[in-house]
């Protein structure tokens, strides 16, 4: 059939994805949205394990790494009381530029 | 590509798309070098993922957002709106169903197919809640399939863009059955069963919105 050929072709040559970039908001809440779905099914992994692995943490999360505090407390998520995921999840040009913190890196990066 | 001799290089935002086999100067070897450590880096990236390691999950979202907010704005155009929910319910099941990743494709390749499904789920619920198929059709005007034949060199650069703008001006319903059936290569059989509808009803609905597409499509050429 004509028209199904035509749409065919018309599907095919036009039918590469678009180049577009995620909007940085949608970042943010795609990244709290699986924080949250991670922290359901237990603890998030110790902050002091992503320290020694040489990740960059955030001001926050390193002060939890150096409180004599338990491993408990060092899985939980500090983002969710967090000024920079709120406003992360809000603005697409969020004024944050906390080194380590990956909301900033999604808007900065 | 970053070359061994780059060690800024972050291996785990790295996926196979990256690795070039055409790329000028590149030989095989390097190539498939290239290729083993993406692999490995993915598989690195998918075990701490799991292990619940929230800055291997930042880069998770980083590496692959865009890839999959590209596909899916570009299936559900014009109805952009729904792109948000669709990226997130695709990194959220990707999350659910890491740990049966087997690494036989790249994470984006497999990321892509859980987005078809996803965009098929806003296809099959949308087509389903409206009215039935019929109650538009008989609202169709019939000099619609005195359309013009149209042209048979299709130029792919500009009718991106001129498809875009005909599916966002046709009924909803005629858009997602154009993009289920032509871009998504589904059969008339998969969709009907999709929805609950007889093929006939969608063979139908099919033949009045690509009349109505050709109509505008024609009309969007006429003026430029």
């Amino acid at each position: 059939m004509a028209d199904d050929l035509w749409f065919e072709r018309l599907a095919e040559g036009a039918g590469a994805p678009i180049e577009a970039r995620a909007p940085a908001v949608l970042k943010a809440k795609v990244y709290s949205a699986m924080l949250t779905r991670m922290a359901e099914s237990g603890p998030l992994d110790d902050l002091l394990h992503s320290k020694r692995a040489g990740e960059r943490l955030c001001v926050f999360e390193n002060s939890l790494t150096l409180l004599p505090i338990g491993a408990d407390l060092r899985s939980k998520n500090p983002c969710r009381v967090c000024h920079a995921r709120v406003l992360a999840e809000r603005m697409e040009h969020a004024p944050i530029f906390w080194p380590g913190c990956p909301y900033s890196e999604f808007h900065n990066g | 590509m970053a070359s061994d001799a780059d060690p800024g290089g972050n291996p785990l935002v790295r996926d196979n798309d990256d690795v070039d086999p055409h790329a000028p100067g590149a030989s095989g070897v390097p190539v498939l070098r290239e290729a083993v450590r993406a692999e490995a880096g993915e598989a690195e990236l998918v075990a701490s993922v799991l292990r619940r390691d929230r800055k291997a999950a930042a880069r998770f979202v980083a590496a692959h957002i865009d890839a999959v907010y590209a596909y899916a704005r570009h299936r559900l155009t014009p109805r952009v709106e729904l792109v948000d929910d669709v990226v997130q319910d695709v990194f959220l099941a990707a999350l659910d169903s890491l740990a049966a990743f087997q690494g036989q494709s790249s994470l984006r390749a497999w990321l892509i197919g859980i987005a078809r499904h996803k965009v098929e789920d806003v296809y099959r619920r949308r087509l389903r809640v409206s009215e039935p198929l019929e109650a538009v059709e008989a609202d169709e005007d019939p000099r619609l399939s005195a359309v013009p034949a149209m042209e048979a060199h299709i130029d792919a650069a500009r009718s991106r863009d001129r498809a875009r703008q005909v599916l966002s001006r046709i009924p909803e319903r005629y858009g997602l059955v154009l993009l289920w059936r032509y871009w998504e290569q589904r059969s008339v059989r998969e969709i009907a069963a999709a929805i609950g509808a007889t093929e006939k009803s969608v063979e139908r609905t099919l033949a009045r919105a690509r009349e109505r597409f050709k109509e505008l499509w024609l009309k969007e050429e006429r003026h430029g």
